[in-house]
């Protein structure tokens, strides 16, 4: 899985080409339920189960519902990741610097920033 | 999971009330999650080093919050013989700040599960120092994981409509 698949399965999953339609209602279920929780009802589970059995569903939901709650939990802790895009180990500052102050695409910037010195310097 | 594993966890949660016999039914579908969810339920709420009367009401304050009838119908048994009342539950999801039932210590961590989903930019290294000084870390952990973990499963509850068991 490359950054671009990440950034079209989040920021075009509706439209994209590349994104399949499990894929689709997948990740339409998991934006329904961090942004418009009153919108799910029977179409969006008769959509999911068009594609997945019953037990993948709940899978689904309630790893979706896992990590709605720890990502803002994470967030307020103000902690970054220990490691750049491509694997160096880095201090937490140094990642803040790297990553941002709000999680974006890696391609915005973080990836070239997360260069090592030296290389940066070339 | 075996039969036993089941039924002991099923005896765990029918023993603290807080989990029914619907949300087991719902998570036997995936067997790799049962343990793991259920335990971690389990324990996030009555196992530590904070009050398990302060972190029912969290719960049920932050199921509210999810629009979530599930878990905001059920009540912790063990929470209701340690004296914890449905008035001092309401007084816990409403006006706490005013309340002087609630020290100081309760008001932070109601605050904090409050604001958590709500207003999530005020929970910064400022509202934490503040926490510090009524909490050891570990106790800021054990609350912060709780209210995450809690509200999450609370999110996919409302999300599947699921229901008490009659």
């Amino acid at each position: 899985m490359t950054e671009d698949q990440i950034d079209d399965g989040i920021d075009h999953y509706e439209t994209s080409e590349k994104i399949s339609g499990p894929e689709r209602a997948a990740l339409r279920y998991s934006d329904m339920m961090a942004n418009a929780p009153e919108k799910i009802g029977s179409t969006i589970y008769a959509e999911l189960a068009e594609h997945y059995s019953e037990s993948q569903i709940v899978e689904l939901g309630a790893f979706i519902g896992f990590n709605i709650g720890y990502h803002t939990f994470f967030g307020s802790l103000d902690f970054y990741p220990m490691f750049t895009p491509d694997g160096r180990l880095v201090d937490q500052d140094e990642s803040r610097r790297i990553y941002g102050d709000n999680p974006v695409s890696h391609l915005d910037g973080a990836v070239q920033r997360s260069a090592a010195p030296d290389e940066a310097a070339e | 999971m075996s039969e036993a594993k089941l039924d002991r966890l099923r005896a765990q949660a029918a023993e603290i009330g807080a989990v029914d016999e619907n949300f087991i039914r719902v998570l036997s579908q995936v067997p790799g999650y049962t343990e793991a969810l259920l335990d971690s339920l389990t324990r996030s709420h009555v196992d530590g080093a904070v009050d398990h009367k302060l972190k029912e009401i969290i719960r049920i304050m932050l199921a509210r919050q999810a629009g979530d009838p599930y878990f905001g119908t059920l009540r912790s048994k063990p929470a209701a013989a340690a004296g914890l009342t449905e008035e001092m539950i309401e007084a816990g999801c409403g006006d706490f700040e005013n309340d002087e039932r609630f020290s100081s210590k309760e008001k932070w961590a109601l605050r904090y599960a409050k604001l958590m989903y709500t207003e999530p930019k005020s929970v910064d290294a400022a509202f934490y120092d503040e926490g510090k000084s009524h909490y050891s870390e570990a106790e800021i952990m054990e609350i912060g994981t709780f209210i995450a973990f809690h509200y999450g499963m609370q999110v996919f509850t409302r999300a599947i409509g699921l229901k008490v068991a009659e």
